[in-house]
């Protein structure tokens, strides 16, 4: 016959105490795994813009982005981005390099694109509209979301690509051609992957659509 | 295959920190020094060692907060010389400071690279030499643009014909630094290894040591050719530099 042994008080709780915590273990796994859990999602339709004409809202995987543009202060460049908006061209770009709390950069066109990232030629890639030549100001100021054009080392070089600032650069200023800036979404940027120091982000995040407010 | 070029890929990426220096002139581990000056300059100074350049055959180590004070503003007096527009010119915008530069395991005072507008220079270069030095590596960004300003061939022809330069600046143990007491078209040892240099020496002394060049040339025809040579071209950029 099988003698039945109760638990005693303390085991009683030891038990309870593992069950608790596996449950904690289990629900931290699945929640703390989403990113984008405590990300403020901008509800397109509660927003009003005084220039709708000028803001565009760039969809990631944490939500929406709403960026101004700022077409009195880089014409030419501003233009371009809505061309390329316009086009879609934007959708599936890869944030390819980023450093963390510092800025993320997308854009390019032929070789950044999450479905062809070439990462020999990352960061070459034309958009086939040609290059732009530098808007530069020293009155504009690379505070915490502000969008610029990248380009390569020379300027009068800008095509397609941009960066977003997660923080102030005083550096940049001068530097960069200002597009615009982040309205709302910040945090969402803050939360786009990095490459862990590295220059380049493997399995980087991406766009999923970029479009004109007026469109949505 | 793929597979081969990624792992390289990842090996090659996880050693350089993609901060925002980085990103805008190519060199890790920069911090900011002094940003806003007259003539626009952007002083940078190395928080940590770097490697750099093909092979990372530049190398150089982060400098000591003090030492860079100590030295910066006589560094700042000899640059402040130089106006925003013919900085411009010149592509000269970023002077990174270090300690112990070193290219291709050579030690050298400075490194200029015009395609990242940027000067690099060593903080712990000899002293006696090191205003001149300045400018010594200042001019070798005014020739990288102005190649047919300060055309070698030219300024070669105002030698005497039996001399001949060495093959490059580093294969010859004319390195001496010192002005000659009795100069015969060549102000240092350092100015008989290539063309260039001996432009460099020439427009150093030009920057620092303007009386002593007057004299020099009263009695030496040669370096007097090469004296005007220099002013000449030099005008041709920026009447007022010198």
């Amino acid at each position: 016959m099988i003698k039945t042994i109760k638990a005693s008080k303390s085991e009683k709780i030891l038990f309870i105490f593992l069950i608790c915590l596996s449950i904690f273990a289990f629900t931290s796994f699945f929640l703390l795994k989403n990113k984008c859990l405590f990300v403020e999602k901008n509800n397109l339709s509660k927003l009003n813009f005084n220039d709708p004409d000028n803001i565009a809202v760039m969809n990631v995987e944490c939500g929406n982005v709403i960026i101004e543009f700022y077409p009195e202060i880089s014409p030419k460049a501003v233009e371009r981005f809505k061309i390329l908006i316009e086009k879609k061209m934007y959708d599936g770009s890869a944030f390819y390099k980023v450093s963390e709390n510092t800025f993320v950069q997308a854009g390019d066109i032929e070789y950044g694109n999450i479905n062809n990232l070439d990462y020999s030629k990352i960061g070459s890639g034309k958009s086939g509209l040609g290059l732009l030549k530098s808007e530069l100001t020293n009155d504009f100021k690379f505070t915490e979301g502000s969008v610029g054009f990248a380009r390569a080392t020379e300027f009068d070089t800008e095509d397609s690509e941009f960066f977003i600032t997660l923080k102030e650069i005083p550096i940049y200023q001068g530097e960069y051609t200002p597009i615009g800036k982040v309205v709302y979404g910040l945090d969402i940027l803050n939360k786009i992957k990095t490459g862990n120091k590295a220059i380049y982000v493997l399995r980087p995040d991406y766009i999923k659509t970029f479009r004109m407010f007026n469109s949505n | 295959m793929k597979i081969l070029f990624l792992f390289i890929l990842i090996f090659h990426i996880s050693h350089v920190n993609a901060d925002e220096i980085y990103n805008l002139i190519k060199i890790p581990n920069l911090e900011i020094y002094k940003l806003k000056n007259d003539n626009n300059i952007r002083y940078l100074s190395a928080k940590g060692n770097f490697k750099i350049g093909v092979n990372k055959n530049i190398s150089c180590d982060k400098v000591n907060i003090d030492n860079l004070n100590s030295k910066f503003p006589l560094i700042e007096k000899n640059l402040n010389r130089y106006n925003s527009n013919f900085l411009n010119k010149i592509k000269l915008k970023y002077i990174v400071f270090c300690e112990n530069l070193f290219i291709s395991e050579i030690n050298t005072g400075g490194i200029p690279d015009n395609k990242n507008r940027t000067l690099i220079l060593d903080i712990n270069f000899n002293k006696k030499y090191f205003e001149r030095m300045i400018h010594h590596e200042i001019f070798h960004m005014i020739q990288n643009i102005y190649v047919e300003y300060f055309d070698e061939g030219k300024f070669s022809s105002l030698n005497q014909t039996s001399f001949n330069y060495a093959e490059c600046s580093t294969c010859s143990d004319r390195l001496n630094l010192d002005l000659y007491e009795k100069t015969d078209g060549f102000l240092t040892e350092y100015s008989k290894s290539i063309p260039s240099e001996d432009m460099a020496e020439i427009f150093s002394f030009l920057m620092t040591d303007k009386e002593t060049i007057k004299d020099k040339i009263n009695s030496d025809k040669i370096l007097s050719n090469k004296v005007n040579f220099i002013k000449f071209n030099l005008a041709k950029i920026d009447k007022n530099i010198l």
